[in-house]
């Protein structure tokens, strides 16, 4: 047993140390999943000089690769670990046997997705040449559903079966856990700290139905144990990485969800924290990342502080064990609560059909990996971040960017900051702050400057000393701290909540980019086109000189963009697209519009089909015969009708029958005087007058007065106090050729028609 | 004991919502399947959901929600949670976000700050709602009486939806208004990121509201009720219900007001009196339902009327009819002088008197002063109108028994010549 060591470095304070046989009480250590990455990718590269004299005897060396046993061992590996001392280690040629001949040939084997067995290609009956594409079930397990008795073949005599990692973990005979750090003891042995995972039977839910053969859960349960207990490598896969893997050996296990061991619970692992864990491991894998320049080494310092404060927080929050999350910015803290108990079966067995593809991308929050359309604002935006970061020329720089809802105009900001964040880690670019601010979430618009001043320092205080603070860090800028030398753009969402009375908060925001030293970018968004106009002139001045519109798409953007989403797929009709499209260009231009149409047109198609009395899966057998879209016009129509059209046709024609002569009055009185409104007791007087001539029941007043105010209610009419009784002011909110329109040919009171 | 128990049925049906809206669950047009199928969708499909209910007051809207919500929890157990605001209580920004939070909070077992600030709460319900997407968890939002979440500069709204634009969570929000116009109510960036789903609830078509008179007071075969009471029972029932004369009256009662909830209750009044030593309703019992079912608050309340506040009244009217335009109690005096001095009766009261019947009247709400200036002038001087219309006064005299021939003279005398 020798043990390499490569890259040496780091020494941090060591944690708690508890060197346990895994079958020991699960102690609970940490809740939270330390941040990986930054760690590992620190300590390959430079050291921090953390003072660990004080700990003593009890130093460690932690490493991020350790060679052992021949096999290296990464920070972030997945590892095979012994479950008792007397567990074998395994001979080194571990080859899965084919489960017909039982003989280890040299040729390709297929697994069966159900026994996870493996076969050779010639083995089978009729054998195979080619590995099938998708998924695979041998015939035993075939036989088996279909209730038939299989024999397995047995087994030659004398040869005894030996199982392989993977079934022996899989039988609970091993365990299988990821390394969160690795360090080597004073006396030279090597311990690591593992998460472990845990199998489906050895959750509280048991293994059901649905549960893959592969699948794992990853727990938050972590423990110090021994190097000695690590057989080997697996590799426990996210979701994505595992529809990809296809011929990556036996190890290859799915991990889709957390396990929470003290709630029982299972949570789905944040996908957005592991996909920027793997942006970081893009970044590293660049070369110029070992060219230390000293932009970088300030990013760094600004992550290393970033995690500071993120560690001194999650401290307090150990410290003060029930308080309450809402009084903590930004962490849930007993998040871990919220997991599901049992995954339900809906959720894994559900097969997308591909209506419901369809629907799924044209879903607003579904990202999409390009937006189309707007290229030429984008260019514009890059330009204007990058001239006022590269050039040091930060001096009064401030866009305002305007357009009518859902153009873009965010998401455009976005995408942009995004492309240069990919160009900062290149080194074509400096580094800056971005902070982004929506100004329809603070309670008021002074709290900004609390906001921007804690995206800044990590620190909270009241407003007023945040202003006083930037104010004199924006206007004096001392070069003594880096930190704050960077370049900062700052995003303001829905600037015109700022507009205060004396415009004070705008007019402050909109000064500091101003001052000499400030290197402060700021990016204005708003729907209103002339908002610096409307302003007074020393903020105008201030804000107005560069401008950016966004203009509502037209219906060829319109159409662009849902195909874009859509992807190629034909869920939709190509003429429905064109109409929805269109009829949003002719309103609003509102891409979100536009959107939630569709989505919309899907469901009503869906809900059509699974309503409609024939078959669901033999409709969909034939529409995809006859090629034939899933989305049709009339769907769009009906969608459109839904969200444009206001319902108060239906309810004029649906309501009671003194309801419909109040209406029907109105309008008669209306028309006669010319004029917009009447009083209720000219109202009263017509009612009554209209039923005593055509031979109906007079009502009373106080039925009338009833009518009108439920009528009032539902604005259809526009009435103030009851109690003003016969004074009170009654008023169409509508046509009044609605009204004639809904009861020209009404059943109930065919006479009314005479007084329209 | 076997009446008692069938009344208690059935006045426990008529006042349970849920059982009275149960009956158009079957339908698949019906706004119960609709709504079912839309928050289900977002279940299934892990999509954000935003939908409106709207209709006139009575229809509906929150019974069938609640039976849509009760269902879906059966289905899915242990991953729907429900918060519910109200537009009266809520639609306060600050108020809105804590109330969200505090209920979050306690769905989920966590602690709840009342000192946390609105950005924190806002925090907070963003990380739950994220959270609750990884467990595929679903979060309802039912906002009653949306429109008035639309007051002010809608940041409850805008949070909550503006969360529903980029988060790839599974929540639904839910607005109930009576109000047809609600979504035009809302801010332009906030109306961008509604969906914009409708349902609109309207009263039921005929028919449907004959299977609903069926379903709320037939009684059922399978009771601890002895069959033959209860088939004797449905028959007398079936019997009155074709019958012309209860058609008539339903008519006039639906006439007026054709809402479910305004029937239900006219149907309960109609159980009240039911007579429980014969053990059956007739139609004695609706008719009595109709006659207290005509609430004509302003007549009842001319009907107890004293003479000298007639009196006033007419005096008022008088003042009325000679086109002037304002005038205060010492104008009504000098009116009621001009009467008493024509005629001489003996319905002559002092000032005083009449100052007080004055002041009842104003209590009735059956005149009101004109000026809202309180303050500055003792009543008497105040201008003051009359709500009563001549017409309704004149039906108020002559339902009036012993009334004085003097005080409809004096009326007759201004408008019904």
């Amino acid at each position: 047993m020798t043990a390499v060591t490569k890259l040496a470095t780091t020494t941090t304070p060591a944690k708690p140390k508890r060197l346990a046989n895994p079958k020991s009480p699960k102690t609970h250590l940490s809740p939270k999943t330390p941040d990986k990455t930054p760690i590992s990718r620190r300590s390959s590269c430079r050291k921090t000089g953390q003072d660990s004299s004080r700990r003593g005897l009890k130093k460690r060396i932690y490493y991020s690769v350790v060679e052992y046993d021949g096999e290296e061992f990464v920070v972030g590996d997945d590892v095979y670990v012994k479950r008792t001392d007397d567990d074998v280690e395994p001979s080194e040629d571990e080859v899965e046997e084919c489960r017909v001949c039982y003989a280890d040939k040299n040729c390709v084997m297929l697994e069966c997705e159900d026994c996870l067995g493996g076969f050779h290609l010639s083995c089978l009956n009729p054998p195979l040449r080619k590995v099938p594409k998708g998924d695979w079930i041998c015939a035993f397990c075939k036989g088996r559903k279909m209730g038939k008795v299989v024999e397995y073949p047995k087994p030659p005599k004398g040869k005894i079966v030996k199982k392989t990692a993977k079934e022996r973990l899989l039988a609970s005979q091993l365990f299988a856990a990821r390394i969160m750090s690795l360090w080597k003891e004073k006396d030279g042995t090597f311990g690591t700290n593992v998460c472990w995972y845990v199998i489906p039977e050895e959750t509280n839910a048991g293994r059901r139905e649905h549960n893959l053969k592969r699948e794992l859960f990853k727990t938050n349960h972590f423990q110090d144990i021994e190097m000695e207990s690590i057989i080997r490598h697996c590799y426990v896969m996210s979701p994505k990485e595992y529809s990809k893997a296809n011929d990556q050996g036996d190890d290859v296990f799915y991990c889709e969800y957390e396990y929470d061991i003290h709630w029982h619970s299972f949570k789905r692992i944040d996908e957005i924290k592991s996909s920027k864990n793997d942006d970081g491991e893009d970044a590293d894998k660049d070369k110029d990342w070992n060219l230390l320049n000293e932009y970088i080494s300030d990013t760094e310092e600004e992550l290393e502080f970033e995690k500071e404060s993120i560690k001194v927080s999650s401290v307090n929050r150990q410290k003060k064990i029930g308080r309450a999350p809402n009084s903590h910015k930004g962490r849930v803290l007993g998040g871990q609560r919220i997991g599901i108990q049992k995954i339900s079966e809906h959720i894994r067995c559900h097969k997308q059909t591909e209506l419901e593809r369809g629907k799924g991308a044209v879903r607003l929050a579904s990202l999409t990996k390009s937006l189309p359309c707007r290229e030429k604002e984008m260019t514009e935006i890059t330009a204007f971040i990058k001239g006022s970061i590269s050039e040091d020329q930060c001096l009064g720089r401030c866009l305002y960017i305007h357009g009518v809802p859902g153009t873009g105009k965010t998401m455009s900001v976005h995408a942009v900051m995004e492309d240069l964040k990919l160009e900062v880690n290149r080194r074509s670019m400096k580094p800056y702050s971005f902070i982004e601010i929506n100004c329809l979430k603070l309670s008021s618009p002074e709290n900004i400057y609390k906001v921007i001043y804690e995206a800044l320092s990590g620190h909270r205080i009241g407003w007023k000393k945040a202003l006083h603070i930037l104010n004199s860090r924006f206007s004096e800028r001392s070069n003594k701290c880096k930190n704050s030398d960077q370049p900062c753009v700052i995003l303001i969402d829905e600037l015109d909540v700022l507009v205060t009375r004396n415009q004070s908060v705008l007019y402050n925001i909109l000064d500091w980019p101003t001052k000499p030293n400030s290197k402060l970018v700021i990016i204005g968004i708003a729907n209103t086109m002339d908002l610096p106009e409307k302003l007074l002139p020393r903020i105008s001045s201030r804000m107005g000189i560069q401008r950016l519109c966004f203009a509502p798409y037209n219906y060829q953007q319109l159409q662009e963009i849902i195909f874009c989403r859509l992807d190629g797929s034909n869920v939709f009709d190509k003429q429905a697209i064109e109409f929805a499209s269109r009829k949003v260009a002719a309103i609003s231009g509102d891409a979100r519009r536009a959107l939630e149409i569709c989505r919309r047109a899907a469901e009503l198609a869906n809900y059509r089909r699974k309503t409609s009395k024939s078959d669901f899966s033999s409709d969909i057998a034939k529409d995809s015969n006859t090629g034939k879209c899933f989305v049709d016009m009339d769907d769009v129509e009906a969608a459109i009708q839904e969200m444009f059209q206001a319902p108060h046709i239906q309810v004029i024609r649906s309501c009671s029958k003194l309801s419909k002569i109040v209406l029907v009055a109105i309008v008669h009185v209306l028309c006669r005087t010319g004029m917009s409104e009447l009083t209720f007791e000219k109202l009263a007087m017509s009612v009554s007058s209209l039923c005593s001539n055509n031979g109906e029941d007079v009502p009373a007043w106080d039925s009338i007065l009833k009518a009108s105010c439920k009528l009032g209610e539902c604005k259809i009419i526009i009435c103030n106090d009851a109690s003003m009784h016969r004074f009170q002011k009654l008023q169409l909110n509508f046509p009044s050729d609605d009204v004639i329109f809904a009861l020209k040919n009404c059943q109930e009171v065919p006479w009314l028609a005479k007084y329209m | 004991m076997e009446v008692t128990e069938a009344s208690l049925l059935l006045r426990r049906r008529l006042c349970d919502p849920s059982y009275i809206h149960s009956i158009f669950k079957s339908s698949p047009d019906g706004n119960y399947s609709k709504l079912k199928f839309i928050i289900s969708n977002s279940i299934n499909e892990a999509c954000n959901n935003s939908v409106l209910l709207l209709g006139p007051r009575g229809n509906g809207k929150s019974a069938v929600l609640e039976l849509v919500l009760a269902d879906l929890k059966v289905e899915h157990p242990g991953i729907i949670s429900v918060v519910k605001l109200n537009g009266l209580l809520h639609g306060d920004n600050n108020n809105g976000l804590k109330e969200i939070a505090r209920q979050l909070c306690l769905e989920f077992d966590l602690p709840f700050s009342k000192m946390a600030s609105s950005d924190e709460n806002s925090e907070l319900l963003i990380d739950i709602l994220r959270e609750c997407g990884l467990a595929h968890k679903t979060v309802i939002f039912t906002l009653e009486e949306f429109d008035l979440f639309t007051q002010g500069k809608q940041r409850v709204l805008y949070s909550l939806l503006d969360a529903l634009q980029f988060l790839t969570s599974q929540a639904v929000v839910i607005g109930l208004s009576c109000r047809l116009d609600a979504d035009q109510l809302l801010e332009k960036r906030v109306r961008s990121r509604f969906s914009h789903r409708k349902l609109l609830f309207i009263t039921p078509l005929k028919d449907d509201m004959q299977r609903l008179l069926e379903h709320l007071l037939l009684l059922p075969k399978e009771t601890n009720l002895s069959s033959i009471y209860v088939v004797e029972f449905n028959s007398r029932l079936y019997k009155i219900l074709d019958s012309k004369e209860f058609k008539y009256h339903l008519k006039k009662v639906i006439d007026i007001d054709n809402n479910i909830s305004n029937l239900v209750m006219f149907l309960y009044r109609a159980v009240c009196s039911m007579d429980l030593k014969s053990g059956f309703l007739s139609l004695e019992n609706f008719k009595k339902a109709i006659s207290y079912f005509h609430p004509y608050p302003k007549q009842e309340s001319l009907r107890n009327s004293s003479i000298l506040e007639f009196y006033i009244l007419v005096c008022m009217n008088r003042l009325d009819a000679k086109e002037q335009i304002s005038f205060n109690f010492n104008s009504i005096m000098n009116e009621y002088k001009a009467i008493m001095d024509a005629y001489k009766t003996s319905d002559n009261y002092t000032r005083n008197v009449c100052l007080r019947a004055f002041e009842h009247l104003l209590e009735r709400g059956l005149i009101m002063l004109t000026d809202n200036n309180v303050r500055c002038q003792s009543i008497e001087f105040r201008p003051v109108k009359s709500l009563i219309s001549p017409q309704e006064l004149h039906q108020a005299l002559k339902a009036y028994n012993p009334c004085p021939v003097l005080l409809l003279k004096s009326f007759n005398n201004e408008c019904f010549k």
